[in-house]
């Protein structure tokens, strides 16, 4: 196996280590499977890169990158600005989850205090 | 189920005026939003009852660390009690949800901290009760009334009743007022589609883009009597980028 530098074998390796820290975190209950999804893609994809020069080559000179190690920069960065995304509009639902719930909560904590539901009384 | 009687209520005593508040609805609820409001919000129930006993008070207690919501149980309103810190938005939804469960007509948001006069709220609600509009705004700025907001506050307003009255083709003079009142079926849509954070600018643009007609009453405030406006929280910054955004989403959403 062919490798451009000490650094590509670096990253690759680092990559396969997320990937068993990743599945490692789902399988200690950790980590929601849903969630792994974007960090194994990102690390797979990542170690692909690392492993394979000619594959890290052609990818370089379609996306028109000066040198292989930006295109590992732009891929890894790429994966980082997706997961946050992705936890952002998870967070932004969850926001309004969480209100609804403590709401209900409140009012039907209000009912139990009061004795009754709204339906009663005059 | 069998209906329980409040035997097991925390300290309710029999026969307590926390019960005597039952015996009949009013049509309208006014609905206080209250954060650590301990300083002022007993004086605005008094001044409440004094000038509007007619009216049903509900409080919702925005996860208060301080008295408010023993204080205004003994004056024997209603307290609703979030069990964590949900903003002024979402207080002033939990009580629209509350108006709508038992049966208000009208919802009136009013401040706790004693800016609001009780005395300007038959003008403010009859509008509504009577049908002839969904929403009223008691506006500061209508005709001259005695309230000087801060400098960058007035620049602030002006920008939102800019966009505002770009995006309704009506003027509305105070967006951030903070006293109106809402027809029954203004806060049954507000149950599912509610700005977060802040129910003024935003809020105002997504009720007139659903046909509810708004209309603005003079009124006059006063400072506030004590605690820390819901407003100057270091979110000066944040609160203009914040509504701007809102308002313009509220202008091209799609009513969910």
């Amino acid at each position: 196996m062919e490798f451009i530098s000490r650094t590509q074998i670096i990253v690759a390796l680092a990559a396969v280590g997320l990937a068993v820290f990743v599945l490692e975190l789902v399988r200690r209950r950790r980590l929601g499977e849903e969630f792994s999804v974007l960090w194994m893609a990102a690390s797979v994809v990542i170690a692909a890169l690392g492993f394979s020069t000619p594959l890290l080559r052609l990818i370089t000179r379609i996306l028109g990158m000066l040198f292989e190690s930006s295109t590992v920069f732009a891929v890894g960065l790429a994966f980082a600005v997706a997961v946050l995304l992705y936890l952002s509009v998870k967070l932004s639902r969850l926001t309004v989850e969480h209100q609804i719930v403590v709401r209900e909560l409140a009012l039907l904590r209000h009912e139990v205090e009061r004795g009754g539901g709204p339906g009663e009384g005059a | 189920m069998s209906p329980r009687r409040p035997r097991s209520a925390p300290e309710a005593g029999p026969g307590s005026e926390r019960q005597a508040t039952r015996r009949s609805r009013g049509r309208v609820l006014l609905i206080i939003p209250a954060l650590n409001e301990q300083g002022s919000l007993p004086r605005t129930l008094d001044e409440l009852r004094l000038h509007a006993p007619e009216h049903d008070v509900l409080v919702v207690d925005d996860g208060s660390r301080d008295a408010t919501a023993k204080l205004a149980l003994d004056r024997g309103v209603e307290v609703v009690r979030h069990a964590v810190n949900l903003g002024v938005g979402a207080a002033l939804q939990t009580g629209f949800r509350y108006a709508v469960e038992h049966g208000y007509e009208v919802g009136v948001q009013f401040d706790a901290d004693g800016q609001h006069d009780p005395r300007f709220l038959d003008a403010l609600v009859a509008p509504v009760l009577e049908g002839e509009c969904d929403v009223t705004i008691g506006s500061r700025y209508v005709t001259a009334s005695g309230y000087r907001a801060p400098l960058m506050r007035r620049l602030g307003m002006l920008v939102f009743s800019g966009v505002v009255k770009l995006a309704l083709r009506q003027k509305i003079a105070d967006t951030t007022s903070g006293l109106r009142a809402y027809a029954m079926k203004v806060m049954e849509v507000c149950q599912r589609d509610f700005p977060k954070d802040f129910p003024d600018a935003p809020l105002l643009i997504a009720l007139a883009r659903r046909g509810f007609r708004l209309r603005e009453v003079p009124v006059s405030m006063r400072e506030r009597s004590a605690g820390r406006s819901f407003y100057t929280l270091g979110k000066s910054i944040y609160y203009p980028y914040k509504n701007l955004l809102a308002s313009l989403m509220a202008w091209i959403q799609r009513p969910v």
